[in-house]
């Protein structure tokens, strides 16, 4: 922005346009322009206003300079506002300008001629011109002389009063350097006001000579002494001198100022050496570690346990003083050799190191130290966590090539410190993620009988007991956690689950008196403000078997009531019927029931309360019966294509289909999506899906084209649900819901088998090459797929292995089985041989 | 936080029981309601220590620049406090410190009043 051009003074203008002139300036903020044109304007009419405008003129110009840190300049200019009674414009601005300038004994007398005014400033200003005042009073060696103002004025007895109290404060500082008695000292402090700007003084002093027998009291007197007084650096430092359960911290002692440091080290009775090392101390640790290491090696006053101790951990950043540090203290021990080669690799980020280091950090623990578990369990937890983080770090050279290294660690830490909750629950969860499923049981029982009063481990036991369909064992964990945990409503859901899935069983096993007891003590574990459907229901399905009559179907009804009633409601209760495997007027009863229901439409809410009832675990494992149950509901579904389905549910509803092989079904429900939306590609997907009956291996060529089209555009628009929905499907992945895992590629390439090849020597070969896999193989693998993703991974060993142990010898397509089989196993961290349905070698 | 031995007043060898205690003086000493700052600090501290496994991981897995906190203290708490006297002119300097930072927190409080 241009600056605007000054117009210089002109004496001869009339003097109208000078003051317009100069008001203009000051308004502007060119002060040095105003204050010349009102000096004018005034030379020819000395008017009261006018020079009340020059004053203001000097004031910002005084400001102005004050901020530029010319503070000379400032208070000369700031005098020019000075009134017929002494005082200037703006009094805490000047005094700061004097004191800025190292005016002190000028500020003082300055300051000095506002005491006694009434208002000379407002409130807030007026207690720090007040403390400012006093502290100035006190510091300059020398009384100022006040200047009089008038004959027996009240405000030149209150400056007497005021000079007063400087004396008293003054002496009683100089009698405590001397060395003055507690009593003394009480007799000078005694001479200063609690109730003038000198009570500072006061406070400090006694909080000094009360510190020996009072600490406490001390500190309380202290923060009287506010953090905006110019005693407060002074606080600061009897503060830190003061005795302290704890000690001043080196902390402490570096945010303190010279001054504070010099009244600490001379109240303390510092050495000189001591001092002088704490005066360096501070300046080494900014200089870095090696100057601070210089340092301490030089102090032969200082305990040197102490010393050593600092300068053992000063090592890891100095892995190079070693041989220094074992010449001035003597060898370091195998493990803290160990231990400063692994933080020092941590510090430069040389995983591979880090690894060897911290092993052999384990390793050099005597096993008669009393800590020798504890202290190799923390160093293999730390060592998991790291290889969660760094691919680098990969396991013990004895686990096999697929052995995830966190899980390895994990392990080695659970045999270490057998006794540590949270690295128990890690593992267990790990194995678990990992589908381990042996270990995560044993583990989960090992646990459980280790810590049986933990709810955490209670939990764990519980749901590996679930998954093993032990529901009995699953109760009794969580029986017992309710007890530790009476509140748990997810325990309290689960605990009714487990005991209705078990009285489904004594229902099959022709039992179900047993079903009955076991139905009523599920009932203790209700809350009374959410009763739970699926007990109701099973209870009055037991009812049904039991007892006769009409009133025997109120339990039921009542649950049915509870799952939403209508078709939904009755739908849970024929699909209990199923599981319990009901047969007879019962089951009669229910399929007439749920027939009657059916007379309504169907609502949105009601196939959704479907889509939930057969969401449930051991719903989804009795495929066979639900199959049925869903033909008896298809004219009624099919109604329900009608209906326009948020994509959402849709989604849930496709899921649910699919799961249970209602292709027809799920083809009419995204017909009729299409024909209300006809450019909607989800409602395309899914008709496609449902043609070839969830089976990418019986797609046409054409629908293939369209699906990748499909996926391709979906990206595009970043739709990336979509997307992946799609790629899933095309590549049989074991997340989709569709359950074919590669299929398709796997039959493309068994067809591209050489005949001359048996396929099961050519399977066990492979088998064998992925086994007997070096761990460094593994490890790039890692790499790449870190890099390149997977896909991109392939595609690099596909190229690599062409040269390798015959690779020109097989089919290419052979090869690229064998590669994406490569970067399966080390992904997934699975091991060979392990048959487990999910991550099974796929040859 | 600071190093939470210091902060407790105990040594690296101090066990579960030597720790609670002293954790259990400082609180009595320093409720929450009446020193609430103190007693976060001396809670945290508790917290990393109260466990022989937590303290195994902080003497173990860090660079524990505590030392030299402990080295300074050792050498700042090697005489008893309070016992001497500081010279006239550590007071005369405290004082003019004093007198500057206020002075300087005046001009700061005044050029941001002008900004505004």
């Amino acid at each position: 922005m241009k600056k605007p051009q000054r117009r210089g003074p002109a004496p001869s203008a009339p003097i109208g346009t000078l003051e317009a002139r100069a008001a203009e300036a000051l308004a502007q903020e060119r002060f040095k322009e105003a204050i010349e044109l009102y000096k004018l304007v005034i030379r020819q009419d000395p008017r009261p206003e006018w020079k009340q405008s020059l004053a203001d003129a000097y004031l910002g110009r005084g400001r102005a300079l004050a901020a530029k840190k010319m503070f000379k300049e400032a208070a000369m200019v700031l005098e020019n506002t000075l009134g017929a009674d002494g005082t200037v414009r703006d009094p805490l601005l000047y005094l700061t300008c004097l004191i800025l300038d190292g005016q002190q004994q000028k500020a003082a007398a300055h300051a000095l001629q506002y005491v006694g005014r009434e208002n000379a400033l407002p409130a807030a200003g007026q207690t720090a011109l007040d403390e400012l005042t006093a502290a100035l009073l006190v510091a300059v060696p020398q009384r100022p002389v006040p200047v009089a103002t008038g004959p027996a004025d009240s405000a030149a007895s209150e400056r007497t009063r005021w000079l007063e109290l400087a004396a008293a404060s003054r002496d009683a500082l100089a009698a405590w350097v001397n060395g003055a008695s507690p009593d003394e000292l009480d007799r000078q402090l005694n001479r200063i006001s609690l109730r003038s700007a000198f009570k500072p003084v006061r406070l400090l002093l006694k909080s000094i000579t009360n510190s020996p027998q009072d600490a406490e009291r001390s500190r309380r007197l202290l923060e009287a002494v506010s953090p905006g007084s110019p005693f407060f650096p002074f606080r600061q430092a009897v503060e830190a001198a003061l005795p302290c359960e704890r000690g001043l911290d080196a902390d402490g002692w570096n945010r303190l100022s010279q001054a504070q440091q010099a009244f600490v080290a001379q109240t303390r009775g510092l050495s000189p050496a001591t001092a002088q090392f704490l005066a360096r101390s501070a300046e080494a640790e900014r200089s870095g570690p090696a100057a601070m290491f210089a340092l301490l090696l030089k102090q032969p006053d200082l305990p040197p346990a102490e010393v050593r101790s600092a300068c053992l951990n000063l090592l890891p950043q100095l892995p190079d003083r070693v041989a220094q540090f074992e010449k001035s203290f003597g060898p370091l021990s195998a493990l803290e050799r160990h231990r400063i080669q692994a933080l020092a690799a941590e510090a430069r980020g040389d995983w591979e190191k880090v690894e060897r280091s911290w092993r052999a950090a384990a390793a050099a623990i005597a096993d008669a130290d009393p800590q020798a578990g504890l202290s190799r369990g923390v160093i293999f937890r730390h060592l998991a966590q790291l290889a969660a983080e760094h691919r680098e770090i990969e396991g013990d050279d004895s686990d096999d090539p697929f052995t995830n290294p966190v899980v390895s660690y994990l392990e080695r830490s659970y045999r270490a410190d057998p006794d540590y909750v949270p690295a128990v629950l890690e593992l267990i969860g790990h194995y678990r993620k990992d589908a381990q499923l042996k270990d995560w049981h044993r583990l989960a029982d090992e646990a459980v009988q280790r810590f049986p009063e933990n709810s955490a481990v209670l939990l764990a036991a519980s749901e590996s007991a679930m998954a093993r369909k032990a529901f009995k064992k699953a109760a009794g964990f969580a029986h017992r956690l309710l007890k530790i945990d009476p509140i748990n409503p997810t325990v309290r859901r689960q605990m009714i689950e487990l005991q209705v899935a078990h009285a489904r069983k004594q229902v099959r096993s022709k039992r179900p008196d047993l079903a009955a007891k076991e139905l009523s003590a599920a009932a203790e574990w209700e809350r009374a403000d959410a009763p739970s459907a699926l007990l109701r229901i099973a209870h009055g399905l037991v009812d049904l078997q039991t007892s006769q009559g009409e009133e025997v179907q109120t339990r039921l009804r009542e649950g049915v009531q509870l799952a939403g009633g209508g078709v939904g409601g009755w739908f849970r209760a024929c699909l209990e019927g199923e599981l319990m495997k009901l047969a007879g007027a019962n089951a009669t009863l229910l399929r007439r029931e749920l027939a009657k229901a059916r007379e309504m439409p169907p609502t949105r809410e009601a196939v959704m309360a479907i889509v939930s009832a057969l969401g449930q675990a051991e719903v989804v494992e009795n495929k066979r019966v639900v199959s049925g149950l869903l033909l008896g509901m298809r004219a009624w579904l099919t109604q329900a294509t009608a209906i326009d389905w948020p994509p959402a549910e849709f989604q849930a509803l496709a899921d649910t289909l699919i799961r249970f092989g209602a292709f027809e079904l799920l083809g009419e429900f995204a017909r009729a999506a299409r024909r209300r939306e006809p450019t909607n590609p989800v409602w395309r997907f899914h008709e496609i899906v449902a043609r070839a009956d969830g089976n990418a291996d019986r797609l046409y060529i054409t629908e293939t084209n369209e699906l990748v089209a499909m996926a391709a555009a979906a990206a595009d628009r970043e739709d990336f649900h979509t997307a992946t929905r799609i790629e899933r499907f095309l590549d049989g992945s074991h997340e989709a819901p569709f359950g074919r895992r590669r299929r398709r590629r796997r039959r493309v390439m068994d067809d591209d088998l050489p005949e001359s090849l048996d396929a099961d020597i050519i399977h066990a070969m492979m088998g064998s090459m992925i086994s007997g896999m070096p761990k460094a193989e593994a490890k790039r693998v890692r790499d790449l797929v870190g890099e390149f993703g997977r896909e991109g991974t392939v595609v690099q060993l596909v190229r690599d292995y062409k040269g390798a142990f015959g690779g020109n010898d097989l089919p290419e397509p052979m090869l690229r089985m064998l590669c994406e089989a490569i970067v399966a196993q080390v992904m997934d961290g699975s091991r060979p041989g392990q048959a487990r349905a999910g991550r099974r070698i796929p040859f | 936080m600071h190093d939470p031995f210091t902060v407790l007043g105990v040594n690296e060898n101090a066990g579960d029981a030597e720790i609670r205690r002293r954790y259990l003086a400082l609180v009595r000493d320093f409720p929450p309601d009446r020193a609430p700052d103190r007693f976060r600090e001396y809670r945290a501290a508790y917290e990393a220590l109260s466990d022989e496994r937590k303290r195994l991981e902080m003497t173990l897995l860090r660079t524990n620049a505590a030392a030299l906190s402990r080295l300074s203290m050792a050498a700042l708490n090697s005489a008893p406090p309070g016992q001497a006297r500081a010279t006239r002119q550590t007071v005369a300097a405290l004082l003019a410190e004093g007198i500057m930072r206020m002075a300087t927190d005046e001009r700061r409080a005044g050029e941001e009043a002008g900004g505004r």
